[in-house]
């Protein structure tokens, strides 16, 4: 047995000021640079009369958010220069997400789901699918009509227990993908599907077999629009409104094959099982998206704490400034040390992807310095070769799937794990700290305290309850200490 | 919280059949105050009832004063719903205003006057205390009149009452006083209603005035006196709807967490599960209990009970924003969204802890009266 803790465990951002790439801390700056811009022309002006307007009228949806966010290029931004996207590295994607959150979780969500989408796609490694959908966003892009992809996994009797492989053959899941010929016939219902009804593409999980859903994972592509597909009630959220979610209903819809992302049969002439496979997608998922949950935690946490630090600066009681009231004082600084340790967690999660996980490949020195200095156009013609070539699909499985370390990937899934429940821990907790601080101001709508707690709340549900984050980092990092330890198993 | 006494059992079950069948239907569409219109007619059931009478004593009509079974009524109604029950407490806050400041004749006249609930009802902004914010009208004396001018801010049940009582400064005073003002009068400008966190069926607004004339209640640069000694009696009823929420709230995690299964089974037989409810369950019964127990204090008014009512408030309205936040995650995106009670519980009390003032310097208030 190894001594706990692993050095690569807990010094992913030591090895990355070596292996990774130079160029991404300017990106990274950059991006930061461009979300603050954003913030201040798009969302700061608009945000608190959107959230307002949605409470009065739940049909309300900004569409003219996420044609801004079109128009500025996010929906592209992080999609590699391979795929014809603007290629910023992946995790410059969270710092942006940070700066977005601090005024508009929603905002960022609205732009953030659609790299969900994205990055659930790309786990896959389906590349004429890639192809096919990267073009639509990319046309998306030039012609002002946004082209977002949105991510379906939930059922209604199945939340938790859908990316847990140790939980989803115990459960419930509903939707069933049924094979045909040339395709499937999918039946079945997905909730609190976020970017619906604006998502054009959905990437959906669905099962051959649903009393074994893990062995039989089936991973498809629907258009909006297509015959037997449909949007159902959208929901009405206590906060992050400006990211509309709805359920997405299938009656008979038929997927053609050339729409199914994975299934069990892509795997033959790989070692992996289904299983594995069903396994490693969520772990490639889940790596980023709860690191970038936790980054929304960092953005919701700043954007009360510069409320509160305002209005302590701002207000005296009994002709002393707050500001100058020490229990004030130390209030502030935690939840400065909160964001701060936030942002610390999410950026090593970034590391831990970047040197172990799904971003590997792409910040590989020579491969990242090579799509930086080549052009476009011939990224593209190379891409669209290579595609629609089986081989190219297989390879790219095989180095994703089968030869894919085990023990890297639980480094990956524990760090986003970690993030995912104290990001999003510590930004309910300053959102907490700031009403507390602003009294009577905090539960007013115009001061924006309020609308951050709001929007907080939900960081603690999606990407997996807390509760389920925190079993996973014991699984990742824990369990192996201890051989008769389990998981999920409760006895 | 348990009553004992045969008339606190039938304001007991009055409150709770009052909740069960007025509040509970179309609760969240009532939730949609300011955005729709503002149920009239609950408020007018409850006033039949006389929930708005529980603190006045008897040659006004009420019965009696007592805390307790103004805390039954409040606790039992925020169990469902706590915007009747802020709605009761302002008012009821309102009359002990008159009542700390000896001076109740204009008290009397509205009680007596049966014009209906908009005439009955009092404005107070009970979401700040007068240390903490320094009042924005000045009023000056002028032929024997009060003629005040400033804002006020979030006026609690603007909008719904015709009149007010506010803290003012007269001129050359640094201590406010207490006006009351009839907010039909001219020079009197109320803002649309405020969109706040939570209990939005208890509405507020902005009050503005321009050289409105006013009655003094009380003396002369009192008005802080008066607010302490009512916050000190009536901040326990303040508390008594944030245990109603967080009752509210663990019943509902409760119940969901015997209906919903993941992984195989209920999902209240998941320990970590089992923990969060037991948390909930032991402060929402430790809260039941200070409540009980600092209601008896103050009723008898036995020796330090300020402190034991104080220190209860504070744990129970700090306990309400911890268990509703919990009731929330136990229904996961459910109780997430507003088909369900436990996002508008979540809301509500953090709503509430705010109630007479910023909860970490009512902590440091309490304090002082230990040194």
């Amino acid at each position: 047995m190894s001594v706990e803790p692993r050095f690569d465990d807990i010094t992913c951002s030591l090895a990355a000021t070596k292996k990774q790439p130079v160029g991404m801390i300017k990106e990274i700056k950059t991006v930061m640079a461009i979300a603050r811009k954003f913030n201040q022309e798009v969302v700061e002006p608009e945000f608190l009369e959107i959230d307002k307007k949605i409470q009065a009228d739940i049909g309300y949806i900004p569409e003219h958010w996420m044609e801004k966010a079109n128009q500025w290029g996010f929906y592209t931004m992080w999609m590699p220069k391979l795929f014809g996207g603007q290629g910023y590295c992946f995790p410059s994607l969270a710092y942006f997400v940070e700066e977005i959150s601090s005024r508009c979780v929603g905002m960022a969500n609205m732009i953030g789901v659609h790299y969900l989408g994205l990055a659930t796609l790309i786990a896959t490694w389906n590349l004429p699918v890639i192809k096919r959908i990267r073009k639509d966003v990319l046309d998306g892009e030039a012609k002002g009509e946004p082209c977002v992809i949105s991510m379906a996994i939930t059922e209604p009797d199945s939340g938790t227990d859908t990316p847990e492989i140790e939980l989803v053959d115990r459960g419930n899941v509903s939707c069933h993908a049924q094979k045909v010929d040339k395709g499937y016939r999918i039946n079945g219902t997905k909730i609190f599907i976020s970017n619906v009804p604006l998502a054009t593409w959905h990437i959906v999980l669905a099962f051959e077999d649903l009393e074994q859903p893990s062995h039989t994972p089936v991973w498809f592509v629907v258009k909006k629009g297509a015959k037997g597909f449909s949007t159902g009630r959208k929901e009405n959220k206590m906060g992050q409104s400006a990211c509309p979610a709805s359920e997405i209903i299938f009656k008979d819809c038929f997927i053609p094959d050339d729409q199914i992302c994975l299934n069990s049969s892509h795997l033959d002439t790989l070692s992996i099982t289904a299983q594995q496979a069903y396994q490693r997608v969520f772990d490639y998922l889940n790596s980023v998206t709860r690191a970038a949950v936790c980054a929304m935690g960092a953005g919701v946490g700043r954007g009360a704490y510069e409320s509160a630090l305002k209005f302590a600066s701002e207000t005296q009681v009994a002709g002393k400034y707050l500001i100058n009231q020490e229990w004030v004082q130390c209030r502030l600084a935690d939840m400065f040390k909160n964001i701060a340790v936030s942002r610390l967690i999410y950026a090593e999660a970034g590391y831990a992807n970047g040197l172990y996980g799904f971003f590997k490949m792409l910040q590989l020195k020579p491969l990242y310095y090579m799509t930086k200095m080549t052009p476009k156009f011939i990224l593209n013609r190379v891409f669209d070769m290579a595609a629609d070539k089986k081989i190219t699909t297989w390879i790219i499985r095989k180095i994703q799937y089968d030869w894919q370390q085990e023990i890297d990937l639980q480094r990956c899934a524990g760090w986003a794990s970690l993030a995912k429940f104290a990001g999003s821990d510590a930004g309910v907790e300053n959102c907490h700290i700031a009403m507390e601080l602003m009294g009577q101001a905090g539960i007013r709508h115009e001061n924006r305290v309020e609308k951050h707690l709001r929007d907080a709340k939900l960081l603690q549900i999606y990407e997996g309850p807390n509760q389920a984050n925190r079993v996973s980092l014991f699984n990742s990092f824990i369990k192996r200490t201890c051989p008769h330890a389990t998981v999920f198993e409760d006895q | 919280m348990d009553s004992t006494k045969n008339e606190d059992k039938l304001i007991d079950k009055a409150a709770r059949e009052f909740a069960r069948k007025e509040l509970l239907p179309d609760r969240e569409e009532r939730d949609r105050y300011l955005f729709e219109p503002f149920s009239q007619k609950i408020l007018n059931t409850a006033f039949e009832v006389d929930f708005f009478h529980l603190n006045l004593t008897e040659d006004f009509g009420g019965i009696g004063r007592k805390i307790t079974p103004l805390c039954i009524v409040l606790k039992n109604l925020s169990e469902t719903d706590a915007g009747m029950a802020a709605i009761i407490f302002t008012n009821s806050f309102s009359h002990e205003l008159f009542f700390e400041s000896g001076d109740t004749s204009v008290l009397k006249k509205i009680v007596s006057d049966k014009n209906g609930i908009e005439r009955f009802l009092i404005a107070y902004p009970i979401f700040t205390h007068p240390d903490e914010t320094q009042s924005r009208v000045t009023a000056e004396l002028k032929d024997g009149k009060y003629i005040l001018s400033g804002i006020t801010e979030q006026l609690v049940l603007g909008g719904i009452a015709k009149q007010c009582l506010i803290p003012g400064n007269i001129s050359g005073q640094p201590q406010s006083s207490l006006f009351f003002v009839d907010l039909d009068s001219p020079g009197v400008q109320l803002s649309d209603p405020l969109l706040n966190l939570g209990v939005h069926t208890c509405p507020s607004t902005d009050l503005a005035l321009e050289r409105v004339e006013a009655i003094l209640v009380g003396k002369e640069g009192q008005g802080g006196v008066y607010f302490s000694k009512a916050a000190n009696r009536l901040q326990i009823c303040g508390a008594a709807i944030s245990s109603g929420i967080m009752t509210g709230s663990f019943e509902e995690a409760l119940a969901y967490s015997r209906t919903r299964i993941q992984g195989g089974r209920k999902i209240v037989e998941w320990s970590e599960l089992q923990m969060i409810l037991t948390d909930m369950a032991i402060k929402t019964n430790t809260s039941k209990e200070l409540l009980a127990r600092a209601c008896q204090a103050a009723d008898a008014m036995s020796s330090g009970w300020e402190k034991d009512v104080s220190a209860a408030t504070i744990y129970i309205q700090d306990a309400a924003c911890q268990v509703t936040t919990d009731g929330v995650q136990v229904l996961g995106g459910s109780g997430y969204m507003k088909d369900y009670g436990q996002e508008k519980r979540f809301r509500d009390a953090k709503h509430l802890q705010t109630l007479l003032g910023m909860g970490p310097l009512k902590k440091i208030r309490y304090l002082k009266t230990l040194l």
